[in-house]
């Protein structure tokens, strides 16, 4: 039998420990990516091309990566209601050496199923590299003329779907009405290697 | 019922209490068993929270390289912390306040970890109402307020610092917070609703419960103090059936000793029940028991069935008393006088439906009364016959005397008388005339049982196949005289002349019997008279007896003859044809012997007449045989002749000096005892037995003192037990009985004389030896004529 007060100091122990454990969660929920440098203008070493009549879109993405199927639904409700007026690449990372079925899993599978979108295998991250993008989910929109309109992730959390400021802003921009901030920040996982990520310069999404 | 309702009302007390425990006891059961459900519950939610991580983001990225996501890590530490102390609460503090509040605020703290883990999908949230309605188990609204406030406090912190995890907006109003909140709290308000439905249905079961509880005790109660009275009850019962029982025993043994039975006739099913004593005394069997009457009455002796029949119909045609005295005859062949006593008993119309009764066993008093009569009957015959007895004896004393001196002087007379004298036929009727006397004189003292015996050990055989040529003579050759002898016959002890005469007699009567011819059977046998043959021969002892039957297939006897046979001077013959002593003087002569005859005869059957007589186990003497009866000794002894009766003294002393002895004579026993001192020593005393003054056997005795080696001769017509005791002679005496004749004086004389010198004392019933008394060899077939 336990007595009472230890059993209330223990319920209150455990308590504390808990929501502190979800704060812990909670706190990794809402920790960004890295934000790399993205170009401002469309890349000449790109291997692909802006579309010259329309806005283009680029989403990069870790194939393994879990919290980019949120990125990937909240992609589909972007271009559900505005795929004509945006022509959309998904470049899924494929390092070298590795199987093809890497890159072939269910986010690819989720990707190449949404319309008006193309998939591009991203091999060793070398256009992410270009685009300077360096978390899973990181989205770029540059107008038809290769001029960078918007930067960063289309979630508000690691895998958490819903409203949230990138696509806000994207489909703004896709309107023609101006926006306050062209930048947010990328929940995800690292496109690059760690040892290739200490060596870059890292970007806080707020700035 | 009634002794139910008191309690209950007594009760009623207790009841909100018990209902009251009983509701806590059940509450304590719902919640230590909902909190083992939510134990094993939240175990499977971790697991499933922990499998959930691995399937949907089992691993973080960089580049190529990967490590375990943090919600894996999430789902298995924070889900173990979260599921870690509801369960050990569960374990340890089951049904505890404490323990469920807990378990209701970690329940939903897994809902919002799950919520997390899963990517705050909506569907995830329907894990938050599902555990309500779980959490609702418990039937405690308390608990559900718990687990409303966690999740009303993490919807207004997630929507003050993070709506959009749980919106979907970037900012929301604060009321969207109480909105979810407020959908929680309407299921939790049905919750609750349903709840106390709940509850208060568990009041009611727990009240129905305490009720009947409370009926169960008062009904045990009941039961138990019925059970204690029944217990009393068989107590009490077993005591009064083993007092029955006792009763019973004492009833029986009671029955057994007064030998009363009691039974019971159920004339409507006709049946006859009975106590043990009643089969006991019928001989009835187990199976007997039960039948009819008509069965029960083979029991009873077939000569006084009809009266028994008769005497119950009786009683029940007048509803009177039934009293029937009957004999019974029992298998093994006993017979048993038994006096029945009844009484009939009617139902209510007045008729009879059973006859209840006793019977009680008076064989014994049946055979007292019936001793007692014959003890009567014995006395007044016994006094009849001490009576004749006496007037025999006073007549045989001088009537023998007279005869002594009329056979004798007339034997002198013939003696002297050349054969062709002419008044040698007158003397010689006076003689015959004389013996005839002399054996009428006989049977007098015969019949009194006042005849002098002299008892030896014979065989019957012998008496009767001696007896044969003169019976065949006296029978005549219309009769076809046979016997039937018993090859091992035993002896007895009696007087062979006696026995003799009685044979004579029962043959005569039996001749008589059968005027127109017949058969006339001897037999002889051994018998034991056992207590059962011993019913039927009420005057013989148990023992060995041998029987001597004489059967003649004459006319008979009807029972009024059979009853008088043995009485003096009662004859069915013609007048001058008997004297009515024969039989008397037969049944004098065997009771003298210590025999018994019994008869059997039935009308134009026939008669035979048993004697019984006791068996002995000394060896027979044989008898000596008779000289010639006319032979009349000498002596030159000296004789001293004592009698009072002076015709006697001088017919011996005449006789005797004729055959040349001396011989002085006395008139008295004084006289003699003069002379015998006087004078020179007498060879031999011959003395009268009765005589004035002083008998011959006082006489005896002096002469023993005073000239012990004188030899004396009795001689007496009626001893009047002076010599003989109860008749029989004692055995060392010389007795010569009157009247006699010379010649018989004269070898009396000369035995005596030449006997020994003195003698000895035998003891006839050691071996059997009696001084022989010769008597007349005529005397006795004398005595036939007269009978």
């Amino acid at each position: 039998m336990i007595a009472l007060p230890i059993r209330v100091g223990l319920c209150a122990a455990w308590l504390v420990a808990v929501v502190a454990g979800l704060g812990v969660l909670i706190s990794y929920q809402n920790a960004a990516g890295v934000a790399g440098e993205t170009p401002r203008q469309w890349p000449a070493t790109a291997q692909l091309s802006p579309d010259p009549s329309r806005p283009t879109l680029l989403m990069f993405v870790h194939p393994q990566c879990p919290c980019s199927r949120a990125s990937m639904e909240e992609l589909n409700r972007l271009l559900a209601q505005n795929g004509g007026r945006v022509k959309t690449h998904v470049l899924f990372l494929r390092p070298s050496g590795l199987a093809a079925n890497w890159t072939h899993t269910g986010l690819r599978q989720t990707a190449a199923a949404i319309p008006g979108v193309t998939v591009h295998d991203d091999v060793d991250g070398v256009q992410a590299k270009n685009f300077g993008a360096e978390t899973s989910g990181q989205v770029l929109l540059y107008d038809a003329r290769g001029n960078l309109l918007f930067t960063g992730g289309i979630t508000e959390g690691r895998g958490h779907a819903g409203d949230n400021a990138g696509v806000t802003t994207i489909v703004s921009l896709l309107q023609g009405q101006n926006v306050s901030s062209s930048q947010t920040p990328v929940y995800g996982c690292a496109l690059q290697d760690t040892c290739e990520m200490t060596s870059q310069r890292r970007l806080a999404w707020k700035q | 019922m009634e002794t139910v309702m008191p309690k209950l009302n007594d009760t009623a007390d207790s009841l909100p209490a018990r209902t009251e425990e009983l509701f806590k006891g059940q509450e304590q059961n719902i919640d230590r068993h909902t909190d083992r459900l939510f134990a094993r519950l939240m175990i499977v939610q971790w697991v499933a929270g922990v499998a959930a991580a691995l399937l949907i983001s089992p691993q973080t990225w960089a580049g190529a390289t990967s490590q375990l996501h943090l919600h894996v890590w999430a789902a298995l530490l924070l889900g173990g912390a979260v599921t870690s102390l509801p369960v050990l609460l569960a374990w340890k503090q089951p049904g505890k306040r404490l323990t469920r509040h807990t378990i209701a605020v970690g329940q939903m703290l897994m809902s919002a970890l799950l919520i997390h883990l899963t990517g705050g999908r909506i569907e995830t949230h329907f894990h938050v109402f599902g555990s309500l309605a779980i959490l609702a188990f418990y039937r405690d609204w308390h608990v559900l307020i718990s687990a409303a406030a966690v999740v009303t406090v993490d919807h207004l912190l997630r929507g003050m610092f993070w709506p959009q995890s749980v919106y979907g907006v970037f900012a929301a109003p604060i009321w969207r917070s109480f909105e979810h909140a407020g959908w929680v709290v309407f299921e939790v308000a049905f919750l609750i609703i349903a709840i106390r439905k709940s509850r208060n249905e568990m009041l009611n079961v727990a009240e129905r419960q305490a009720k009947l509880e409370i009926l169960k005790a008062s009904i045990e109660e009941t039961v138990a103090e019925r059970t204690a009275e029944l217990t009393r009850e068989i107590a009490e019962r077993m005591q009064v059936e083993e007092t029955l029982t006792q009763s019973e025993a004492q009833l029986a043994k009671a029955q057994h000793i007064a030998r009363l039975g009691s039974w019971e006739w159920d004339v409507v099913n006709n049946k006859v029940t009975w106590s043990d004593e009643t089969r006991r005394l019928y001989g009835f069997t187990a199976e007997d028991f039960g039948l009819p009457m008509d069965h029960c009455l083979e029991r009873v002796h077939p000569e006084d069935r009809a009266k028994v029949r008769l005497a119950l119909a009786e009683a029940l045609r007048t509803q009177g008393p039934y009293v029937c005295e009957h004999r019974a005859l029992l298998p093994d062949g006993t017979e048993r006088v038994l006096h029945g006593l009844g009484e009939v008993v009617v139902d209510g119309h007045g008729h009879p439906v059973k006859v209840i009764g006793t019977t009680q066993d008076i064989t014994e008093a049946e055979r007292a009364e019936a001793a007692l009569r014959r003890s009567e009957e014995q006395l007044r015959q016994s006094q009849k016959m001490e009576a004749v007895g006496r007037l025999a004896g006073g007549v045989a004393h001088d009537f023998n005397n007279l005869l002594t001196v009329i056979t004798g002087y007339a034997a002198m007379s013939l003696q002297r008388m050349k054969k062709d004298d002419p008044f040698r036929k007158d003397t010689e009727e006076i003689q015959t005339a004389a013996e005839r006397a002399a054996s009428l004189t006989g049977q007098l003292l015969a019949f009194s049982r006042k005849q002098v015996l002299q008892p030896r050990i014979v065989n019957l055989n012998d008496v009767v196949a001696g007896m044969e040529k003169m019976l065949h003579r006296l029978i005549g050759e219309d009769i076809d005289l046979s016997t039937m002898f018993d090859p091992e016959l035993g002896n007895i002890k009696a007087d062979p002349g006696q026995i003799e005469q009685v044979i004579l007699n029962l043959a005569i009567n039996a001749r008589d019997a059968m005027p127109r011819g017949g058969k006339l059977t001897i037999q002889t046998a051994n018998v034991a008279l056992d207590q059962k043959t011993r019913f039927r021969n009420r005057d013989l002892d148990v023992g060995e007896y041998i029987m001597l039957a004489i059967t003649d297939t004459g006319v008979g006897m009807t029972e009024e003859v059979k009853s008088h046979i043995f009485e003096p001077f009662f004859t069915t013959k013609s007048a001058g044809r008997g004297t009515g002593l024969g039989l008397a003087t037969c049944y004098g002569i065997i009771s003298q012997s210590d025999g018994d005859i019994r008869v059997y005869s039935e009308v134009n059957c026939g008669t035979t007449l048993k004697i019984y007589l006791p068996r002995v186990d000394a060896l027979g003497t044989t008898n000596a045989d008779d000289p010639d009866a006319d032979v009349m000794p000498n002596g030159k002894e000296s004789l001293l002749i004592v009698e009072d009766e002076a015709a006697v003294r001088r017919l011996a002393v005449s006789v005797l000096r004729n055959c040349g002895y001396e011989v002085q004579e006395a008139r008295d026993a004084m006289e003699a005892l003069a002379l015998i001192q006087t004078q020179p020593p007498f060879d031999l005393v011959i003395t009268d037995v009765i005589m004035p003054k002083m008998s011959g056997k006082n006489l005896y005795d002096r002469i023993k003192v005073f000239a012990p080696r004188v030899k004396v001769l009795f001689m007496s017509g009626y001893t009047d037990d002076a010599l003989a005791h109860h008749g029989v002679l004692e055995p060392e005496l010389s007795f010569l009985e009157k009247p006699f004749s010379p010649a018989r004086l004269a070898r009396k004389v000369r035995e005596v004389i030449d006997g020994p010198k003195i003698r000895t004392p035998v003891s006839t019933k050691t071996n059997g030896h009696i001084p022989a008394v010769k008597r007349e060899p005529t005397r006795t077939a004398a005595r036939f004529a007269l009978g």
